[in-house]
Order: C-alpha cells, then structure tokens, then sequence
C-alpha cells in the first residue's frame, strides 16, 4: 500500500479533479433554475449527512439529534440576516461558533451514554428546541417561524441566484469532503475509527475514549450547522420543523444508502435520495416507504452500505486489490 | 385543593395509559434486547385497526381485542422476517436502525392508505363523564385505567407464577445460562416482542378514542414510551409502571400549574436529569456498562 503512494496521490488528485468539472460542467450545462436550485439544495442537505456521517461512520452511534445542531444553523442565519440586520457571513459564523459550544456542553453530557440511550436523549433534545423555538416567539417567529429575509449575499456572491447558489453549496461541501478526507487520515481519525470498532479495546490501548468521542461530536456539528444555515436561502423561511426528526431520517437515509464507511458515501447517497424520487416523480411518502424498506434489507444484508455490496462483488471476481476504498 | 386533586387523578389516568406503551417497550427491551423504535408504529397500528373495524359496524369493545390481534399477527411475522434475521449477534446500531426505519416505512404507508389527516374512532363511551367525590373523569379514560390494571396485573402475575412467565424472566436475567437450561431462547424473545407489540397495539386502540388517530401518532407514544422507561430503568417492569405514573402526574402537575406549551419539553429534562444522577434509572439495577 505505501510502495503505491504517489500513485495515490495522483489518483486522488484525478478523482478532486473530475469532481470539479462535473461541478463546472453540471453549473453550465443545465440552466432550468429548478433542477439547478435542486442541485444546491441537495448539495447543502448532503453537508448534512456528511455531518450525521462524522458520528454514525466516525463513533458508530446515531446521531437521532444531530438536527439541533441544523437548526442552529438556519435559526441562527435567519435569525442574524432577519432580526438583528446582520450580513449572512457574520450570522453563518455566530451559528457556527453556537453550533461547536452546544455541542461542546450537550456532548459533554449525553456522550457519557452509548447505543440507544444516546440516540433518545439526543432525539429528546431536539424535541426541546422544537418546543423551545415554538414558544420564544420574540425571537424565533414562533410557530410561523421566520420569513422574508432581505437579498442574501455571500460576499459578492448572490445567493438568490440559483446558479450561483449551486456553485457555492457544492464548493463548499468539496471543501469539506477533503477536509474531512484528511481529518480520517490525522491520528485523530485513527482514534476514532478504534473507537468505533471497539470502544473497550481502544481505552485498553490508551485511547481517550470520551475525549474522542467528544471531539468527534463538535467536529460534527459546525457542518450540520453549515448545511442549516445553506438551506435557508433556498427555502427562505425557518419554522421550528427544521428540529423535526424527519430531517435527521432523511440524512441518516442519504447516509446508509451510500455506505457509511465511505467518505463521498452520503453524497451519493444525498443525490440518489433526491434525484431518483424526482426523475420517478415519486410521492416523499412513496419515498420514504422504499428507502425504509431499502435501509431494513441493506443492514439485514450489507450493514455497511450498498459499496459494501460493490466491494464484495469485486472480491468475488477477484480483483481485491483495493479492498478498501476509504484509504 | 380541589383543583390538586383532580390534577393528580388526571395524572394518574395519564399515566395508566403511558404505562400500557412502556411496560412492552421495557419488555422487548429486557428480553430481546433491543431498543424497538418501531413501537409507535404498532400502537398507530392498533389505533389504525380499532378505526377499520368500528367504521365498519364492529362494536368498540369487540374491536379493540381484534385489533391487539391484527397487531400481534404483524408483530409476529416483523420478528420472523426482521427482527430475529438482522439484529441477533448484532451491535445495537444495526437494531436501532432497522427498527427506526421500520417505523417510518409504517409511517408513511399510514399516510399512502389513510392520508395524513387526523381521523375519530367512535367509541361508546363517548363524550361521557364519571364524577366521584368531586372529581371528574371521562369514561374512557376509566375504561383504560381498567385495561391498564387487568393488562399489567395478568402480565405480572404470568412473569411471576407460570413456567413460560418464569422462563421470560431468566433470559432477561442471563440469556446464555438460559440457553443452557434448554430455554428456548429464540422463542421466547419472539414470544417477548410479540408480547410487547401487542401492548402498544393495544394502547392504540385504547387512546383512539380521546386522541383521535394519524399517521404520525407513534412518534408521542414512541417518545412518551421512551422517557418513561428511562426514568423507571430501562428492561425493569415495575419500573415502566412506576416511571408512568410519574411521569403522568408530573405532565398534570405541570400542565395545570406551570405551563401548557412547555409541556412536551417536561418528560425530557426529568430524562436528562435522571441520566445524569442516576443514570440506571429510578428503577432499575446498576451495571457495569450499558450497551
């Protein structure tokens, strides 16, 4: 494997490559405003997944919470562009900053659990800021939630424009990707893939099991915030729904149907989750039924995602040579 | 005064009906070690099959039995087909997931067959009220408090004094020396789900009535069900009796005196404080880790 190092690296700079024209290429090509609008919202919601990602791939718990942090996000925008006349850069940054100190203090708390206790508490704290961003009317809207922001701007990007839109959600979530491609490549990766296989094994070996999994969860909040905070300029109002758990569904659908073992994995699943039900034209109710049934027979037969599946396949004609394609 | 007494017996009733959902999640949970996030999907089920039947002409007292059966009939097949394939020898991630996505995919085929608007289930009890030494309870709500006692007592009873009952109790306790005993272990974890479905099938059919019934009516009970069974110690059934009492006359207290619309966060804080001092639950038996 190290003997093939810069051919890795050569490889890599192809795949960074490619990914960018197909970004490029896909910008200009299609100029309906809706596909292209589509385009940037799943791109947005995809940093989400990539978020749930960090905790369901990075410490092997699920994240039923982890929309908190994707409504700090888009209360946090709305909030800062609507009510306090801020520019969306300065609001995007107080979310980001809210979104790494919450959930410094609620991992501090609900990490102390694992399994299925995790996943409740967080899941119960979500359903706290829904009822918590109902009834603070003053300053989440309340239920109507908040709506009719000026013109938002990125610099001097127009983030009303779809095209524009698009290029920024999908530079962003590339930025991302490679950013956390080199946070698994950091001993700190390590750690938590040690963590995620045996949690006891890891502290045996001197691993701090609580500080990692700590770290992981404030690594993962920012890029939920980030996809929140994205999201808005496209939906254009924020109602306490952001915190429903239907969000965070979808997510963990995106990410399961892609392979949660495989970094790029919840992007494409992003984009099956989105583009499949719109070229079917599929009801989200129909869509919702066939992914839930698709999740269900996934991890009764491949519990590491469909690649899982393509990766067996290539061991099965033998040609095993990159077993694993995360490293 | 009068207003505190009636709030807590309001409490109490609640809680009756909280404790029919979380007994059988404490169940599943303590036999077949799962936490079932698909329970809401059962107890929107049986609301779902009490609805079919009384629309149908089908008297409520008769319907509510047929429907736990309707529910437990799907319980059995999901833990034939699902459950047991994919979740025994697994981590609790994999279980957690497919019963979560069980649970939506019942979700939305409510929504495709019955649409997403609330819908009555008529029950001959209707709108009637009890009153007793000043106090005022709707009719149904007696009727649950009833089921509620009769469900819990019979399935007290059948833990503690039957061979199958006894046999439930000691894969709870030690699944392996269980096994070694020539349990059936397999069998009784079906016989486990089953059971704890069918309680919240139940609890479906018995609330229709007072809540009306919709698609997403699960996700309450699932979360109620939960902090419940948080707070009396998750696998511990006096604690999932004890846990719903509590929590409903605390919902009451709250509600009357506090604050409605904070309400739902309520369960939640108890859940959170709960964890962190006592984090085994009120209940239920310290261990060396929790997975």
């Amino acid at each position: 494997m190290w003997e093939k190092g810069s051919r890795r690296v050569v490889r890599e700079v192809m795949y960074l490559a490619a990914a960018v024209v197909v970004i490029m290429a896909f910008g200009l090509v299609f100029s309906d405003p809706f596909v292209v609008t589509l385009a940037g919202y799943t791109c947005a919601f995809a940093l989400f997944a990539l978020s749930v990602n960090i905790i369901l791939g990075g410490i092997g718990e699920v994240p039923l919470g982890q929309c908190l942090f994707f409504g700090i996000g888009s209360y946090g925008a709305a909030i800062g562009i609507g009510k306090l006349g801020l520019s969306f850069e300065i609001a995007l940054l107080g979310a980001l900053v809210i979104s790494v100190i919450g959930a410094a203090v609620i991992g501090a708390i609900t990490l102390r659990l694992t399994g299925a206790y995790f996943s409740i508490v967080s899941w119960g704290l979500t359903g706290v800021a829904m009822v918590a961003a109902t009834n603070l009317e003053p300053i989440t809207g309340g239920p109507l939630g908040l709506f009719g922001f000026p013109q938002i701007t990125l610099g001097p990007l127009q983030l009303g424009n779809q095209q524009t839109y698009f290029f920024v959600t999908a530079t962003t979530l590339l930025v991302s990707i490679l950013f956390l491609v080199a946070v698994r490549r950091s001993p700190f990766g390590a750690a938590m893939e040690s963590v995620r296989q045996n949690q006891h094994l890891a502290q045996s070996v001197g691993v701090d099991v609580t500080r990692v999994r700590l770290k992981a969860f404030m690594l993962s909040a920012p890029f939920a915030a980030l996809a929140g905070a994205l999201t808005v300029p496209y939906a254009q109002i924020v109602t306490p729904e952001v915190f429903s758990v239907g969000n965070t569904v979808d997510s963990l659908l995106m990410v399961l149907l892609g392979g949660s073992q495989l970094i790029v994995g919840p992007v494409i699943g992003a984009a099956i989750f989105t583009l499949i039900p719109q070229v079917l034209d599929l009801d989200p109710n129909v869509r919702i039924l066939v992914f839930s049934a698709i999740i269900i027979l996934i991890m009764m037969f491949a519990p590491g995602g469909l690649h899982q599946l393509g990766v067996r396949l290539r061991e099965r004609l033998g040609r095993a040579r990159d077993v694993d394609p995360t490293r | 005064m009068e207003l505190l007494v009636q709030t807590l017996v309001n409490g109490l009733v609640l809680g009756a009906g909280y404790a029919i959902i979380a007994v059988g999640l404490t169940l599943i949970f303590g036999i077949v070690g799962i936490a079932n996030f698909a329970h809401g999907a059962f107890f929107a089920m049986g609301g779902y099959a009490c609805y079919l039947l009384t629309v149908r002409g089908v008297n409520y007292f008769v319907a509510v039995p047929i429907s736990v059966l309707i529910v437990v009939v799907i319980g059995l097949v999901t833990e034939l087909i699902i459950i047991r394939r994919s979740l025994y020898g697994e981590s609790h991630h994999g279980s957690l997931i497919v019963t979560f996505a069980l649970g939506q995919a019942v979700i939305a085929a409510l929504i495709l067959i019955f649409g997403p608007d609330p819908l009555p289930v008529a029950s001959p009890l209707g709108q009637s009220t009890l009153r007793l030494l000043g106090i005022f309870v709707t009719a149904q709500r007696v009727f649950i408090l009833a089921c509620s006692i009769l469900v819990l007592g019979v399935l007290g009873l059948w833990l503690g004094l039957s061979v199958k009952g006894q046999q439930v109790v000691a894969v709870a306790q030690n699944p392996r020396g269980a096994l070694y005993s020539g349990i059936n272990v397999p069998w009784i974890r079906t016989l486990a789900f089953v059971l704890g479905v069918a309680a919240a099938g139940l609890a479906g059919a018995l609330l229709g009535p007072i809540s009306t019934i919709y698609p997403t009516m699960g996700y309450g009970a699932l979360i109620v069900g939960f902090t419940v069974v948080i707070l009396g110690g998750m696998g511990s059934i006096p604690g999932a009796m004890f846990g719903a009492l509590l929590m409903g006359v605390a919902n009451a207290l709250f509600e009357t005196f506090v604050s409605v619309s904070w309400t739902p966060a309520l369960g939640w804080v108890l859940v959170i404080a709960t964890l962190l001092f006592r984090p085994q639950g009120l209940l239920g038996r310290a261990q060396l880790h929790r997975h």
